[in-house]
């Protein structure tokens, strides 16, 4: 992290927000409503720091007198948009996996499911949901469900209310989604009454506490997405604590699909269902009627991210003894953050583990500098010493994947990911690879676990949008380019900076700004 | 020379993206390959104004192709640029006998970059 007093605040004051809400507001119209300080925030620290500025006034006189600034901040500005059926994956293992899996853990007196929309704005997400539970096993089962969708912008969600979609929030689905839930109204489409009728609105701020009784239990999912890009930690820690009570025990908080709870919250239990992320509140022990019946298996414990990779897998071990002691939340079929060793011991001395984290130092020095040969042997070296050296294997899987040996590298990565399954960069060798194979699906699923592990592994968002971009999807390019900008700004000096090959953090950050330019005028060009 | 056509060649597809914004930030055409073969097969079809050649690639490294292509009459007029995270003064000695025209060290400065091209570029032209 760059020295604070180096660097531009990053707290707004409310003058200062004011200051440039009104500037915008009268010369884009776009009104920011409080809610929108955070998001206003980001961009203009996105901006301002990009130029080198210090203080919000030095950036303001550019502003007022640049119109291409003003341009470029308003494109950061005016992301949060939302749609039908975004990330439909999500959807699916909510219809086919979370209902029935909360169905089944449910009282049989239990005729109720309730989904809450946190943040729905004008009532894309709340309605998707209504549709995927329309289709998911509840109507069978007698059980009738209601979902609520809040926001903090009134006008937001008088549009919900009004239910009536221009053609183009339509535009990307399919002819047979939209002959089955949507009929043609003045004006446009709007979900047919029986989506509608499941769903009811409310005004509700969720960084406003305490909440209000109706929001204070009994939910069995919640939907929150992207939250955690918007607030700041202390306040989106404030929110999902708050989730968590809210929710019944067994039940799923949704999140979006580029963000983590990791240094967050570690009260939910991380489960992957199908390629997506999800939260779930443990049920506790007492409530054990539910022992060995069908749930998903969570898939990790929350750990901090950051390895050190030139530190052997022993370093691990205090944090090993933390976990496993700190008991704080209920039983789990976690996956051991290190299994048992099955192969040779750590080393027996102190002096033995320093040596050989010095050998894989060098073996990563080598790496950047652009021998991979080199840096191989070097590895080996460290590896015939300790074959589960996690700095070790990872160097010789990126020199591997350098060279141009693939099966040896995914193995090494793999090998790793054995050791420790909350590797980073083990899961960005891994796309890499997938990449210069050519396997776009395969490298698209890594990187995205890459961000799930550690979200300000900047290449892993920077290979997400151009994967995105490859495929023409330019608005979740869009989004991920200013993903990357964002984690580049949090983390300029993070993990993911061993991978940038002989180049600095600076370019990544022009090659992001002007891919995002590109993609905002829809273009391709390769 | 603004519009000339370069050929970038890296096998990494996130440095190829780098040097792709820096090359099209200072006006020039772009095209890619990712191994030495591509890179090899690409300069004999599509004739560049210029190569930017990454040293370490898969199935014929760069200074192979480097030295294929001056070899031969016909596309030894093409300047080369390599690109090598090497210093020592034998990597450069190497770089020379295959007959690059020049040799960049990274970490790449797009500033260097551009500069080098554009003088790659003038001497053809002049």
């Amino acid at each position: 992290m760059s020295n604070p007093a180096d660097s531009l605040r990053k707290d707004l004051s409310p003058a200062e927000f004011q200051r440039f809400r009104d500037w915008i507001h009268h010369h884009s119209g776009i009104y920011l409503e409080e809610s929108k300080v955070d998001s206003l925030r980001i961009s203009l620290v996105t901006r301002a720091t990009r130029l080198g500025f210090l203080e919000y006034d030095e950036y303001f006189d550019v502003l007022s007198r640049d119109e291409d600034e003003f341009k470029e901040l308003m494109n950061l500005v005016t992301i949060n948009e939302t749609s039908f059926f975004r990330f439909p994956a999500q959807f699916d293992a909510l219809r086919d996996q979370v209902i029935p899996e909360i169905l089944e853990h449910k009282p049989r007196a239990s005729r109720s499911f309730r989904v809450w929309s946190a943040g729905c704005s004008t009532g894309e997400e709340p309605y998707t949901v209504s549709m995927s539970l329309l289709d998911s096993v509840l109507e069978s089962r007698g059980v009738r469900p209601e979902i609520l969708g809040t926001d903090v912008s009134t006008q937001a969600l008088d549009r919900a209310r009004a239910a009536t979609y221009p053609a183009k929030s339509l535009a990307s689905l399919s002819q047979n989604v939209v002959q089955r839930w949507f009929e043609p109204v003045k004006g446009g489409h709007r979900p047919v009454k029986r989506v509608r009728d499941l769903v009811s609105f409310s005004y509700h701020n969720l960084i406003k506490e305490p909440y209000p009784i109706l929001f204070t239990g009994n939910w069995d999912i919640v939907f929150c997405r992207n939250v955690t890009i918007y607030f700041r930690p202390d306040s989106t820690r404030r929110v999902v604590n708050n989730f968590y009570e809210s929710l019944n025990p067994g039940g799923y908080l949704f999140i979006g699909h580029s963000e983590t709870l990791t240094s967050i919250s570690d009260r939910f239990e991380p489960v992957e269902i199908g390629g997506v992320f999800l939260y779930r509140k443990p049920i506790p022990k007492s409530e054990g009627i539910f022992a060995g019946t069908s749930f998903a298996k969570p898939v990790r414990p929350e750990r901090r991210r950051t390895v050190d990779l030139s530190r052997g897998s022993r370093s691990d071990t205090p944090s090993r003894t933390t976990s496993a002691d700190s008991g704080a939340s209920a039983p789990r079929k976690r996956i051991p953050a290190r299994p048992t060793p099955s192969v040779a011991p750590a080393p027996a001395t102190p002096e033995a583990a320093l040596e050989i984290d010095a050998i894989v130092r060098q073996a990563h020095v080598l790496m950047e500098q652009g021998e991979p040969m080199k840096a191989r042997t070097q590895a080996e070296l460290a590896l015939a010493k300790d074959p589960r050296h996690i700095g070790a294997l990872l160097a010789r899987a990126h020199a591997n994947a350098d060279i141009g040996d693939f099966a040896a590298a995914v193995s090494d990565a793999n090998e790793a990911l054995r050791v420790n399954p909350l590797l980073a960069s083990a899961r960005y060798i891994l796309g890499i690879i997938y990449l210069r194979q050519e396997d776009a699906q395969r490298a698209l699923n890594e990187f995205k676990r890459t961000i799930y592990i550690d979200p300000e592994f900047v290449l892993a968002h920077f290979n997400v949008a151009n994967l995105y971009r490859a495929q023409g999807s330019m608005d979740d390019a869009c989004r991920e380019y200013e993903n990357a900008l964002r984690a580049l700004y949090l983390s300029p000096e993070g993990e993911w900076t061993a991978f940038l090959g002989g180049f600095k953090p600076d370019l990544l950050a022009k090659t992001c700004e002007r891919s995002l330019i590109e993609c905002r005028k829809g273009t391709t060009r390769r | 020379m603004a519009n000339a056509r370069i050929l970038a060649v890296d096998d990494s597809p996130t440095i190829l993206e780098m040097i792709k914004a820096i090359l099209l930030s200072g006006g020039y055409e772009v095209i890619t390959a990712t191994d030495g073969a591509e890179a090899l097969e690409t300069a004999r079809a599509e004739m560049p104004d210029l190569i930017l050649l990454d040293v370490m690639l898969p199935k014929l490294d760069g200074y192979r192709v480097c030295r294929l292509l001056k070899f031969d009459q016909k596309y030894k007029g093409i300047p080369i640029i390599m690109l090598t995270a090497k210093t020592e003064e034998q990597a450069m000695a190497t770089g020379i006998r295959t007959g690059a025209n020049q040799y960049l060290t990274k970490p790449i400065e797009p500033e260097r970059l551009l500069s080098a091209v554009a003088e790659e570029l003038a001497k053809v032209q002049g």
